[in-house]
């Protein structure tokens, strides 16, 4: 008797399981998609408009909506795409602790199993070994995973879109380095040191590094820039304590921020000693932080996941595929670029503008090629950064 | 060489030096209340978090930073006291009820977070410092006099109002344990349960104190983390001072005066690492010296105290030997 009833509760239990996984998905959808989604070929049920075939697009979020930067980006273009009527797709959180991890696989086979999508879309550096397990099982089913590229080619029904965060480092060296010598704005002394917090010594953090360096150094050989890593993307206060040191042992007067939501303790250590001004990253931060921090963040260096997503279905309309490669957007590709409004327009000079803009232009037409600190050409960062060390 | 000794001698690294140790000070103080009443609160992480968030946010809905720390004192007690409940009424193991609140301290605050402010662009949020202005945190505190003082004066004045209280409070705190009859009642409580309660102590209602004492010092750290060090909450912002403060708590052998002492130690290395970092040292070799040398610190305390207890046994042991003799 007590066996058949663990038995029961085990069977209830495995399958209260079963449900949550599968209801999670529908539940978002709109009541229009419910039609298609109990249909078994479902996607080629809404499909066949006249502006081509609608996509059916599930998005993982391996952490939380929210963060203002790579999952928020990417939902902004996926609501883009289906504003225009290319795409349907559902949204996913799947949480962003280590508890959570399970469940990125097990949400990965559930959507993989349903079949109800055409695309698979996920990303951050997380998530590559999860996806390379479920790719390899579900050799039909298509993935796109963006800002990483650990298995490129390892499955032929995933694409790995990057991003060129060294031509965003170039375009925001090249202002920093403009700014730091103009004495006019208010905060900025005369030593041209700018500072860089990163993330985590790693390779995507060292790409944005080394572009913002040469960069700078294209505009002034002779700049400082002290580089710090706080070894931690959500440990704001020491981020904070390491912009202090910036500003007062080296004095930085503008420092960029690169470290997620730790970042910000760089802008905070800029507001608080009243010497420094900040720049954020991957999304307009001017629009994300509160009303004293957006008023010292000169600009942002962005990565437009959301654009890169347009771009990669106007290639998939266009009858370009790229499964099974990895695919590197930069400036070209409208995958990065540089926040030019607000206090960019406010604070930089004319002269500054230019630079900007000519360097924008140098890179789009191929004159310059910024270095990298990813792939067979990296260049060795730790020299770089030590020439170039305060 | 020189330039960093230079660096080292600043006011402002001293000055650094005790603005890093002060939320582990709360939380220290935190962890010795309980341990003194007989058991170890390793949610004091969560609870941290949770004041933080709630701090955090009522600040900025009450447009004032007293209501915002009075909301994280509260917070951080009533959720002591579920977690005291939970372990001492319903009977779970308390390192569980610790590790369920810490793990709701990341993932919950995030939840809370989304679900109160729905307000901004995006279906939510992972952080609070889009709303929280610098006049919404709680502010520094000029010592008239004190700064004058040449070094001592930009070391000793200017702090958050908090980290004067931190320190305070480890005052404040050895005295309740050690002069007052409810610290008698807590010490006793932890040394023999039965014994308290033999002469009539609540053993129950100490320990619900004693929880909630945790849970008041945990509330002042949270509140240090979200409205005084950074501005605002951001998810996982504590970043493993709660789990410091538990090793402060033992390094200083379980006192008040110990734990303080050991959390300036941990917040001197935090200090001395981004020091390093100043002069060029590799970022994964500074940033793990406050670790390492808590590991250190544990060691050595652990082997004097080793040595103590044999150098005891020994004497005892002769002493009895003696005795025997003659």
């Amino acid at each position: 008797m007590k066996k058949i009833l663990a038995l029961l509760l085990a069977l209830v239990l495995v399958f209260s399981l079963c449900a949550c996984g599968q209801s999670e998905a529908p539940a978002e959808e709109a009541p229009a998609e419910e039609a298609p989604a109990e249909e078994a070929p479902a996607e080629e049920a809404p499909a066949e408009e006249e502006t081509g075939k609608v996509y059916n697009v599930a998005y993982l979020v391996n952490g939380n909506l929210g963060d203002k930067s790579f999952f928020d980006s990417a939902e902004s273009g996926l609501a883009a795409l289906e504003e225009a009527g290319r795409i349907e797709y559902v949204t996913i959180e799947m949480g962003g602790t280590d508890e959570d991890q399970p469940t990125w696989l097990s949400t990965l086979y559930d959507v993989s199993e349903s079949g109800e999508y055409d695309v698979v879309v996920c990303g951050t550096y997380q998530m590559p070994d999860y996806l390379k397990e479920v790719a390899t099982a579900y050799p039909d089913q298509k993935y796109l995973i963006f800002d990483d590229n650990t298995y490129v080619g390892a499955n032929s029904n995933v694409v790995n879109i990057t991003y060129k965060q060294n031509d965003m480092g170039y375009l925001v060296g090249i202002f920093a380095a403009c700014m730091t010598v103009d004495t006019s704005i208010d905060m900025i002394n005369e030593d041209a040191v700018v500072g860089f917090v990163g993330g985590v010594d790693s390779p995507v953090i060292n790409d944005f590094l080394i572009g913002f360096i040469e960069g700078a150094r294209s505009v002034n050989p002779d700049i400082k820039i002290d580089t710090r890593y706080t070894n931690d993307y959500v440990d704001t206060a020491i981020a904070k304590e390491y912009g202090l040191s910036m500003i007062n042992d080296n004095n930085c007067d503008i420092i960029w921020g690169v470290a997620g939501n730790a970042g910000n303790g760089a802008a905070e250590a800029a507001l608080e000693t009243g010497k420094a001004w900040f720049i954020g990253v991957d999304s307009d931060q001017e629009l994300t932080l509160s009303s004293d921090l957006a008023a010292i963040t000169l600009t942002s260096g962005l990565k437009n996941i959301g654009n890169s997503l347009v771009w990669f279905f106007d290639e998939l309309d266009a009858g370009n595929e790229y499964w099974g490669t990895e695919v590197t957007l930069g400036l070209a590709e409208g995958g990065v670029g540089i926040v030019t409004d607000k206090n960019f327009d406010t604070y930089a000079s004319d002269a500054t503008k230019a630079a900007v803009t000519e360097a924008q232009e140098k890179v789009l037409s191929g004159e310059i090629v910024v270095p990298t600190a990813i792939g067979d050409n990296a260049v060795d960062v730790v020299a770089v950064r030590e020439e170039v060390r305060p | 060489m020189s330039n960093f000794v230079s660096m080292l001698l600043t006011p402002e690294f001293f000055f650094s030096i005790l603005r890093i140790s002060a939320p582990i000070i709360f939380a220290t103080l935190a962890a010795i209340v309980v341990e003194k009443a007989g058991f170890c609160n390793i949610g004091i992480e969560g609870l941290m978090m949770f004041s933080a968030l709630s701090g955090s946010l009522v600040s900025y809905y009450a447009g004032s930073w007293f209501w915002g720390l009075l909301a994280a004192l509260v917070v951080g007690v009533l959720m002591s006291l579920i977690m005291g409940f939970f372990a001492f009424q319903m009977k779970t193991d308390i390192v569980l009820v610790g590790i369920a609140i810490n793990m709701m301290g990341s993932g919950g605050t995030l939840f809370l977070c989304k679900v109160i402010t729905n307000i901004t662009e995006g279906r939510a949020m992972a952080s609070t410092t889009g709303l929280i202005t610098k006049d919404l945190c709680i502010p520094d505190i000029t010592i008239p006099l004190v700064n004058k003082i040449p070094f001592v004066g930009q070391v000793l004045s200017g702090h958050n109002l908090l980290t004067y209280l931190a320190f305070l409070l480890c005052l404040l705190t050895s005295i309740m344990l050690y002069k007052t009859s409810l610290g008698l009642n807590i010490r006793a409580v932890g040394e023999n349960p039965n014994a308290a309660s033999s002469v009539g102590v609540s053993v129950l209602k100490i320990k619900y104190i004693a929880m909630g004492f945790s849970g008041l010092m945990s509330g002042f750290g949270g509140a240090f983390m979200s409205m005084a060090y950074a501005q605002g909450w951001s998810l996982d912002m504590v970043a493993g001072r709660g789990f410091i403060a538990l090793a402060a708590q033992a390094m200083g052998n379980g006192e008040c005066l110990g734990g303080m002492l050991s959390s300036l130690v941990f917040g001197f290395a935090q200090a001395l690492g981004i020091k390093f970092s100043a002069i060029g040292l590799d970022s994964n070799l500074a940033s793990p010296i406050p670790y390492a040398v808590t590991i250190i610190g544990l060691v050595i305390f652990a082997v004097s105290r080793n040595r103590k207890e044999l150098k005891k046994r020994s004497s005892a042991a002769l002493e009895k030997k003696a005795s025997s003799q003659a």
